[in-house]
C-alpha cells in the first residue's frame, strides 16, 4: 500500500506501537492482534492511545491531531506486516462506537479498491457477514488477506 | 509526510515496520484483555464465509 504511514516499532510482529504527530502533540498508538480461536484461525485486531504516565491503553479518548488518514493507514499496513508473520488468517475489527466504527469505514472506502485487491473484505451485520460495500454500514469487519 | 524518528537501536524491516526490543508487551493490559474478551463473544455468533452453505 502506497499511502503515507508512520513507521512503526515492534518486537514480535503480533503488537505494534507508533507516534501520532500532529496539533496535540505526540500521541503513543499501540496496535495489537489477538488470537480469539482456532479452526478457522480468527485474530482481533485492537487498537488505541497509551496514556503516557500509566502506560495503559485506551480508545475512549478521541485525538484530534488531524492525521486520522495517515493513522489508519498505518494500522492496514500493520495488518500487512502481520499477516507476513502469523498468515493470512481472519482479522476481526470493530470500533470502540458506532461512530468510530463507521470512521474506520470511511477510511477503508478511501482505499477501498487497493484494499480488495489484497484481501477479502466482509462487512458485519448482526451474526452474517457480506462481502463490503461501499455505502452500506457495519457493525464490525473480518478481513483476510488473499 | 510524518517525520519519524529511528532509534539507534531498531532495526529497519522495510514497509514501516522497525524491529525493536525496547517496547513493552501489552498482552495483559486491561483494553487488550476486555477487547478480546468482546471480540470472542462477537465471533462465536458469526456465520464465517468460508462456513457458509452453498
Amino acid at each position: 500500500m502506497n499511502l503515507p504511514h508512520y513507521d512503526y516499532l515492534t518486537s514480535d510482529f503480533q503488537e505494534y506501537a507508533f507516534d501520532s504527530i500532529g496539533p496535540n502533540g505526540k500521541i503513543r498508538k499501540v496496535v495489537r492482534f489477538q488470537k480469539l480461536q482456532d479452526n478457522p484461525v480468527i485474530y482481533n485486531l485492537a487498537f488505541g492511545d497509551q496514556d503516557p504516565n500509566s502506560g495503559e491503553v485506551d480508545d475512549s479518548t478521541t485525538s484530534n491531531n488531524a492525521d486520522r488518514d495517515i493513522v489508519l493507514a498505518t494500522v492496514a499496513h500493520t495488518v500487512n506486516d502481520f499477516c507476513d508473520h502469523y498468515g493470512n488468517h481472519f482479522i476481526y475489527a470493530t470500533g470502540s462506537t458506532p461512530a468510530r466504527t463507521r470512521l474506520y469505514q470511511m477510511g477503508i472506502n478511501k482505499i477501498f479498491d487497493e484494499i480488495c485487491t489484497k484481501f477479502d473484505v466482509y462487512g458485519i451485520s448482526g451474526d452474517r457477514t457480506y462481502p463490503i460495500e461501499k455505502n452500506v454500514n457495519y457493525e464490525a469487519f473480518l478481513i483476510k488477506r488473499k | 509526510m510524518p517525520v519519524v524518528k529511528k532509534a539507534d537501536n531498531n532495526i529497519s524491516y522495510g514497509g514501516g515496520a522497525i524491529v525493536s526490543s525496547d517496547i513493552k508487551s501489552h498482552a495483559n493490559d486491561p483494553f487488550f484483555v476486555k477487547k478480546a474478551e468482546e471480540a470472542k463473544i462477537a465471533v462465536s455468533k458469526l456465520v464465517l464465509p468460508e462456513t457458509k452453505k452453498k
